[in-house]
């Protein structure tokens, strides 16, 4: 084996066009890890809205709850259904819920964007449970008083403390506290109270979905044959996590279709750079290469020695753009929401796997990369080592 | 043809060592290398170039010989041969027992490694490899453990007195030290012949003398058989026998 340290030292020596190729891998390592690690914080923040034990209740045949309307005697009904857990007092656990798109101004840019009003019931937080007021205090129920959630502050004009918009023309609100709800997408949402936003867009008597407290996971087979049993409801129940899966299917997997895309194009240019680096340093080298030979080292040798060469060169720019990359983790991405057509707020997520993809993509890079360049070089003669 | 003359054992002794008569030797004396009939053709387009036509040459056990000509003459040529650089176009090639014309490029590298020692006008070291990484190339290709090959490796720098410059890279060193360094590297194998292309071609007289002593040692005390193509009477005077190349003809 001819020792890496030869390579490596080739490499450092041409500095200049060495960095070139590892900024040029660095970009599309970056690009791609950026891309999955998006994907991977939607997937995330929309998995950690839903929970296996609780079940949620939609219009049969509305995918989302925004398309979805109960009337809300149906309430009764479903909480009254086999698996509902009860509290300590024996009153059922859940929850009706009326969910609206409304368009806000955006701050910094111009333009306007979909955010989420869920309107909520005056015990929003015997079932919602997670909810942690973070900044200012809870809405008086009944009133025009709103809380939202931490990730929509600043973002849009009067979604501060303190501040106001308008619901609706002429139907002002006051923000009075700021919320967090573990990480979920609910941190992109107004919360409202649920007359309010009935009475403002006009939906009076309706709710968008139903949720419910299972006793246990295991009862939701129970609680959906008797809510889809009764044809005349018209009901669909879903667990909660399988809900939101469903809802980040087509973004996460746009995204990372977009990011893989867009990776594959430019990889394409950054491996015909290092190609050309790494045959340009194999023409300057003949003599060194040819001297190899001589010595005995054998063609396999050479083309090892060289797709390391390259390896070398693509796994550095690798890690530029993995360290690039994990940069991204401070910063908030803004989106919409293909299915609820309105913006959420993700974060970039690294995962190991996620990292080590990302290496592994850098490296397969390099190996292709350098493989002409590396079968060039076998085929240089031994006797090059004599000629001037 | 050509039939070259015989080494003689005595061929050690340097003061008389360039007139080809003197130093006839016995016929018994064993070959090293042995050429018969070599003919290397190179092809210019179409045009066929005989560069070396018909060659005989018989080279002793621990002959030292120099091999001289005008530019062109295909000196270089048959050092390649000699060295399994290259195969022959016809004719048969026997350098330390091996059929050099019947061996594959990979059993050619092999032997290669094992057998020849490669000293080059240009030193041919890596630039970026340190004197003793230089020295430790060949010894990658056997089964040596790693500070086994460190310490040949010190050891072959010991002998050509450069110890002390182990981890200097080479643009650290002047020329004539480069090539002691390849000189090292060429001897840590042990291999059983060395060959030297114009060993002193780019060196000032004293580093010149300075090798060509160090490779007249090579040859006594190591007992490696040397074929050193020179343009320098000086260094041709320092081998047992000269023998002279014209248009592809030993003369
Ligand atoms: N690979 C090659 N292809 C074509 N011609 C060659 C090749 N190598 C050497 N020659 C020719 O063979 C002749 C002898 O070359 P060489 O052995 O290098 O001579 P010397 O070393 O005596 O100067 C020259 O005319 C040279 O041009
Ligand atoms: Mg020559």
């Amino acid at each position: 084996m001819i020792p890496i340290a030869y390579n490596l030292r080739s490499l450092a020596v041409r500095r200049t066009t060495t960095l070139a190729s590892v900024l040029g891998i660095g970009l599309v390592v970056f690009v791609l890890a950026g891309a999955l690690m998006l994907s991977a914080g939607i997937k995330q923040t929309l998995g950690r809205s839903g929970k296996s034990d609780i079940a949620i209740v939609l219009r049969k045949g509305s995918d989302a709850e925004m398309a979805s309307s109960i009337e809300s005697p149906t309430l009764g009904l479903i909480l009254s259904a086999p698996g509902v857990k009860k509290d300590a007092s024996g009153s059922p656990l859940g929850i009706g819920e009326l969910l609206i798109v409304a368009t806000m101004d955006k701050i910094g840019v111009d333009g306007v964007s979909n955010v989420q009003i869920r309107g909520v019931p005056e015990q929003v937080g015997r079932f919602r449970k997670g909810l942690q007021i973070v900044d200012g205090r809870a809405a008086q129920p009944g009133t025009d008083e709103v809380i939202i959630g931490q990730r929509l502050r600043g973002r849009f004009k009067g979604l501060d403390l303190g501040q106001s918009f308008d619901l609706r023309k002429n139907r002002p609100a006051k923000v009075v506290g700021v919320f967090a709800y573990e990480g979920s997408s609910h941190e992109s949402e107004i919360w409202a109270d649920i007359d309010t936003v009935r009475q403002a867009f006009g939906r009076a008597g309706l709710f968008s979905s139903v949720r419910v407290q299972l006793s246990s996971p295991s009862q939701f087979d129970a609680f959906e044959a008797v809510i889809e049993g009764d044809k005349a409801l018209g009901l669909d129940a879903l667990r909660e996590d399988r809900y939101y899966e469903k809802q980040s299917e087509g973004t996460s997997i746009f995204v990372t279709g977009l990011g893989v895309v867009i990776a594959v194009i430019f990889s394409i240019g950054a491996m015909i750079g290092a190609m050309i680096t790494m045959y340009a340093s194999i023409a300057s080298r003949s003599r060194e290469i040819g001297t190899l030979r001589a010595l005995g080292f054998s063609r396999p040798a050479i083309m090892i020695s060289f797709l390391l060469e390259a390896l070398a060169l693509a796994l550095s720019g690798g890690l530029l753009g993995i360290a690039l990359s994990l940069c991204l983790g401070t910063v908030r991405f803004s989106m919409m929401n293909f299915a609820s057509w309105s913006e959420i707020v993700f974060s970039f997520s690294p995962t190991p796997g996620i990292l080590l993809s990302a290496l592994v993509f850098a490296g397969l890079m390099g190996l292709f990369g350098g493989l002409f360049p590396a079968l060039r070089a076998t085929r240089i003669s031994p006797l090059s080592a004599m000629r001037d | 043809m050509n039939s070259s003359p015989q080494a003689s054992p005595s061929g050690s002794d340097r003061g008389a060592a360039s007139d080809i008569a003197e130093h006839a030797r016995p016929t018994t004396a064993e070959s090293i290398i042995s050429l018969r009939g070599v003919r290397k053709t190179y092809f210019r387009g179409k045009e066929p170039i005989h560069v070396l036509q018909d060659l005989d040459l018989e080279v002793p056990v621990g002959g030292y010989e120099a091999l001289m000509g005008p530019s062109g003459s295909g000196k270089s040529t048959l050092l390649n041969l000699i060295a399994g650089l290259d195969r022959p176009s016809a004719g048969s090639l026997l350098v330390a027992g091996a059929d050099l014309g019947a061996m594959s490029d990979s059993q050619l590298a092999r032997w290669r490694a094992n057998t020849i020692g490669f000293i080059f006008q240009a030193y041919n070291l890596m630039p970026v490899l340190t004197a003793v990484e230089n020295v430790e190339l060949p010894l990658l290709l056997t089964k040596l453990s790693a500070s086994e090959r460190k310490r040949r490796a010190q050891t072959a720098l010991r002998i050509v007195g450069l110890e002390d410059r182990m981890h200097h890279y080479p643009r650290q060193l002047s020329g004539g030290q480069e090539q002691r360094v390849a000189i090292a590297r060429a001897i840590v194998n042990d291999p059983q012949v060395l060959v030297a292309d114009e060993p002193t071609g780019d060196l000032d007289r004293q580093s010149a003398d300075e090798i060509l002593t160090l490779l007249e040692r090579m040859n006594r005390e190591l007992h490696k058989t040397i074929i050193m193509v020179t343009h320098d009477p000086a260094a041709a005077e320092r081998a047992h026998i000269t023998r002279r190349l014209n248009k592809g003809q030993l003369i």
